[in-house]
């Protein structure tokens, strides 16, 4: 009866966001309310996460296909931590950041529905509940998108909703076509296809190759990854929650659902999926870096950026092995810390300069030091350099393309790592080395509400890079069911 | 051969085709309401000489019972009662409707009224 | 007793209709339109747990021993759509209680009430009966009552929109009359099930008149519920009718159509012999250009009544690719397809037609912000696009989903991307309006919050269509399951 709990995560931000569009309080009310959630939210998160482990729940259960069904493993657990930890971040820096922003009841009210979806993903048990969710968080993250309402914004937000649209039927078709050869939509670790044989062998293939792009259109797979850096239209706390958590990580959460716990590894390398995949998510890789050097607008550098290292979590899910599922797992969390740092960074800069561009931020180190050395400290460990925490989980990708042979994934790594380098280390110069001297500078670092968890976050990322290992022995835990 | 001997059927068949083109082909409405009438005329011939069989009587019993057989059959005949007052029924319908759209749009034309905008 | 219950459901309809003018009191009019409306709800309601409980019957008027009695037949499907047509009607006559006086003259309201129960009687005739002869008579009534109550506004648009509807309708007529002549030359009977048990044994000699049969029953009954090329006729009387006729029309009168069709593939003749004709490939052809075609074409209309009736040529295709589909699978989706958008069309009618009469313009680009005017209509209107759309649990999605199961069954994937292509569509002609009504900062600038918003007894109707609607998705699987009892 106990297993009640696991739909608080779920419910909680539900109400609050539907009582805040009802009751419509005014916005400190409404902060005290977010601040709130978010707090208890974690807290019950972490409850099931830690101390309550292996519940399931039943939401709704009208038959064996709509069956709403709530059950957390390791991998949901650790999803699920990563998104409340890094929404309590955001909140607090977007109440600095959104202060002077409209309709901000909206605004709220839909941010803290999103973090309830998003768990929802998190906690999912079959693949007919993160279908559900994943639909209800194209629609919740919307209005979010097109938060500042001008004509542009909208367009924008028709791009997205259109895209995610056309990605969420890819995979309803994968599904259909899946569900008719097994009849079973429940997560197991190992997959739950029963009877595998030469002639069915192409329905699998099919389905498998649906599901990749449906879901990596929220994954930003190239060619499908376009909608991503027009979403920038949104407010920077948005963006940097659709990048480093709620959207582009459920598309790859959803993909390594798909990929373990649906078909099984073994079932993929079979039918040979994961090579034409491999294709994809390399291209993801270095088209993205390549896009973002040519990015003036710092948001757009990011986003692309966002694009290539997503590329390496997924690379994680086409090669089969369990250091590389380590590797691409750790990727995700690290790269959700870093890109976050580097969106409040980046965020800061425009809340508190006005300045978007490459060539306008001459200097801005000298006038912001705090916030540009945890924009440095991150965009290091986004790169890799040891040892950071970006060296690790590229280190575990790395070992895993070794073990099965595929010396191409290292090359890929160094030759994005350089390109990655590449993008971000002229934003520090530019920052730090040009622009007036010093001397002829005022300092005005941003808020507190918006510095510290900036800093903060970049503690977590520097820690995690000195002790991976406590992650890892987690991450170990969820692999061995698998392999 | 077929064709001549069941004339019946054919001339209905004919018929048929004469009141659908109509329908369909002419643009003035009371040449439209004519043909769906001609058309439905010929369902009736058509369903009404699948109950006639030569040489019998109307089932009317006038002098004395002849049996079974000496009769043609009456369903076909009755049910075509009801298909005549529907069919009456929606001419009067469409009668009226097309005085209606006299009143309101000058002409009877259909292509005209169609090309015709407005509330 | 039970057994007498849909001949009841006929008559009180009927008897009220005919009551009325003798009346002549608007509001009597109403109140008696309600009150029978309600009570064929619970009689329906009887029929079902009857046949839930006890098994299908007959009911034999007239002659109950010979082949010329006319037969009613009550399986599970017409169990369940005589409930279905019941409750919607009810609902919709409920809404048409406060808001018929701003559509229709004043002096025209009895007649108004007048032929929504005959209507209603003819359709629930239509339903029920196994008799050839019988379902055409109740096919005219019924079209000779959503004719009046299209015209019954009494504006130029409304007539055009008539005469088109029932020149078209006529043609169909004659075609199903003409079948049914073809078919009773053929075999000699005009019950269903008799035919059924002759042309099983000699169809094999008739190869060609069977499928001339076929053919003009599925151009006849295709052109009545807008099959696609044939639905020239339905964009203009659905978006110029009355609100609550549009409802009505678009959600229960194009669905009995392709019922009978149904009935007349599957009933009168069977599985085996259809799928041995070109008739089910054309069908499903047809059935596919619909709803590619007629989504395309919603995308393309200025007009929010014009774009939901589109909506429905469009998901008519959905039924007639469920027919189509020739398997017991297919059709049954396609009956539950039927339950579905009935419920969800008619909310979906309501709700553009509760905005436009606040609003005060049929143009989609004028209902920009509404959702800031009238929040609740227009979620209620979010709701039921997101079945369209295919969000998982509400019909739509189950629809879609059954329907590609029952595509890879018979081994026709292509079919499937049909079906998500099409509901990809429905996403790009559905969403401005969501969009636009909710969000924008110069749409809704000058908007007050609630301003337009209406009384909530007048939103009751589409409540409860609306909750109808989650519940059909929700219980999806019983309702299937029953109706596939019947194949």
């Amino acid at each position: 009866m106990f297993d009640f709990i696991l739909i608080l995560p779920i419910l909680i931000p539900f109400i609050t966001g539907l009582l805040i569009l009802l009751i419509k309080p005014n916005v400190k009310k409404t902060e005290k309310y977010i601040m709130f959630t978010v707090i208890v939210n974690f807290i019950i998160t972490a409850y099931t996460s830690f101390i309550y482990k292996g519940l399931s729940f039943h939401i709704l259960k009208f038959n064996n296909l709509l069956d709403i069904y709530l059950a957390p493993d390791t991998l949901g657990s650790i999803f699920a931590m990563l998104v409340s930890v890094l929404w309590i971040f955001t909140t607090f820096y977007s109440f600095d950041y959104m202060s002077h922003e409209h309709n901000l009841n909206r605004f709220y009210a839909f941010f803290i529905m999103t973090l309830g979806i998003t768990l929802g993903i998190a906690f999912s048990g079959n693949l007919i509940t993160l279908y559900i969710f994943y639909e209800m968080l194209t629609l919740c993250t919307f209005p979010l998108v097109i938060h500042s309402d001008t004509e542009e914004a909208l367009k924008c937000g028709r791009k997205y909703l259109l895209y995610s649209f056309i990605g969420a039927a890819f995979v309803l078709f994968g599904i259909i076509i899946f569900f008719s050869q097994t009849g079973n939509l429940d997560f197991t670790a190992g997959g739950i296809v029963k009877l595998f044989n030469n002639s069915n062998k192409n329905y699998f293939l099919m389905s498998y190759i649906f599901f990749f792009i449906g879901f990596g259109v929220k994954a930003a797979l190239v060619p499908f990854h376009s909608w991503l850096p027009s979403a920038m239209v949104a407010p920077t706390p948005v963006s940097s929650l659709l990048h480093a958590v709620a959207v582009v990580k459920s598309g790859v959460f959803s993909l390594t659902r798909m990929t373990y716990y649906i078909f099984g590894w073994k079932i993929i390398e079979q039918t040979g999926g994961n090579d034409y995949m491999l294709v994809f998510v390399l291209l993801t890789i270095l088209m993205g870096s390549f896009l973002a050097l040519h990015q003036q607008n710092l948001k757009k550098r990011l986003a692309y950026s966002t694009i290539s290292q997503l590329g390496y979590i997924m690379l994680g899910l086409v090669v089969f092995s369990e250091n590389a599922f380590i590797g691409g797992m750790l990727h995700m969390l690290f790269h959700a810390m870093i890109k976050i740092t580097l969106f409040f960074c980046v965020g800061a800069i425009m809340h508190y300069y006005h300045k978007t561009e490459i060539s306008e931020i001459e200097g801005i180190g000298k006038s912001m030091p705090k916030t540009m050395i945890c924009f440095t400290i991150a965009s290091i460990s986004l790169i890799g350099i040891p040892p950071a925490n970006g060296f690790v989980s590229k280190w575990y990708l790395a070992i895993g393309g070794l073990e099965l042979g595929a010396y191409f994934v290292p090359i890929i790594l160094l030759l994005s790592a350089l390109l990655t380098a590449g993008y971000l280390i002229p934003v520090i110069t530019t920052a730090f080395f040009k622009g007036p001297p010093s001397s002829e500078v005022d300092i005005k670092e941003p808020g507190n509400l918006m510095l510290m968890p900036i800093i903060v976050l970049t503690c977590i990322s520097v820690i995690t890079g000195f002790f991976p290992n406590l992650l890892i022995s987690v991450l170990q835990k969820a692999s061995s069911v698998l392999f | 051969m077929g064709i001549v001997t069941n004339y019946f059927e054919t001339c209905s068949i004919i018929l048929f085709g004469v009141g659908f083109a109509t329908l369909m082909f002419h643009r003035n409405l009371i040449k439209k309401i004519i043909g769906m009438n001609i058309m439905d005329t010929a369902v009736f011939l058509f369903f009404i000489a699948k109950g006639y069989i030569s040489g019998k009587e109307a089932p009317i019993i006038t002098n004395s019972y002849k049996g079974i057989e000496g009769y043609v059959n009456p369903v076909p005949t009755a049910l075509m009662l009801t298909g005549i007052v529907v069919a009456v029924s929606t001419t009067a319908f469409a009668l009226a409707l097309t005085i209606k759209l006299h009143e309101k749009y000058g002409t009877i034309d259909l292509d005209e009224i169609i090309r015709m905008k407005g509330d | 007793m039970y057994k007498y219950f849909p001949l009841i459901n006929v008559f009180v309809l009927m008897i009220t209709a005919f009551t009325i003018p003798i009346v002549r009191k608007k509001k009597i009019a109403r109140e008696l339109s309600i009150f029978s409306n309600a009570v064929i709800l619970i009689l329906s309601i009887f029929i079902l747990v009857n046949v839930i409980s006890i098994g299908d019957f007959h009911y034999k008027a007239g002659y109950p021993n010979t082949f010329f009695g006319i037969d009613w037949y009550i399986g599970s499907i017409e169990s369940v759509l005589s409930v279905l047509f019941a409750f919607v009607s009810l609902l919709i006559v409920i809404y048409s209680y406060k808001s018929i006086e701003h559509e229709v003259p004043n002096e025209k309201i009895d007649f108004y009430y007048i032929l929504l129960n005959l209507l209603l009687a003819s359709l629930l005739g239509i339903i029920y009966t196994n008799d050839l002869f019988n379902s055409y008579v109740f096919i005219e009534v019924s079209t000779l009552a959503s004719c009046g109550i299209i015209v019954i506004k009494d504006k130029k648009a409304n007539i055009k929109a008539t005469i088109k509807y029932l020149i078209m309708s006529t043609v169909g007529s004659g075609l199903i009359l003409m079948a049914i002549a073809y078919i009773y030359s053929l075999t000699g009977h005009l019950n269903m099930s008799l035919i059924h048990e002759v042309i099983i044994k000699n169809y094999t000699q008739y190869p060609n008149s069977v499928l001339i049969i076929l053919v003009l029953f599925t151009v006849g009954l295709g052109v009545k519920s807008a099959m696609f090329p044939l639905h020239g006729w339905l964009p203009d009387a659905h978006s110029s009718a009355p609100t609550p006729s549009s409802a009505l029309l678009s959600g229960l009168v194009i669905k009995v159509y392709a019922f009978t069709l149904i009935k007349i593939l599957y009933r009168v003749f069977s599985f085996s012999i259809v799928n041995e004709t070109i008739i089910l490939n054309v069908i499903i052809l047809l059935g596919s250009c619909g709803m590619i075609f007629g989504s395309i074409m919603a995308i393309t209309q200025k007009e929010l009544k014009r774009m939901v009736a589109y909506s429905s040529i469009a998901q008519m295709g959905y039924v007639f690719f469920g027919i189509g589909l020739g398997t017991p699978a297919g059709v049954a989706t396609a009956v539950f397809h039927i339950v579905g958008h009935a419920v969800t069309k008619s909310a979906l009618f309501l709700c553009s037609g509760l905005m436009i009469e606040k609003v005060g313009s049929k143009k989609i680009s004028d209902l920009k912000g509404i959702g800031k005017e009238m929040p609740l209509a227009l979620v209620l209107f979010t709701l039921g696009a997101f079945s369209m759309i295919g969000i998982p649990i509400l019909p739509g999605f189950i629809s879609k989903w059954y329907l590609s199961l029952a595509c890879i069954e018979i081994n026709r994937l292509s079919l499937v991307i049909i079906i998500l292509t099409s509901s990809i569509l429905n996403v790009i002609y559905y969403f401005p309006i969501i969009i636009n009504g909710f969000f924008g900062h110069e749409n809704l600038e000058g908007k007050v919050y609630k301003s337009k918003s209406v009384s909530i007894d007048r939103m009751l109707p589409i409540i409860f269509l609306m909750t109808a609607m989650v519940l059909v998705g929700g219980f999806s699987k019983n309702i299937l399951n029953f109706i596939s009892t019947a194949f």
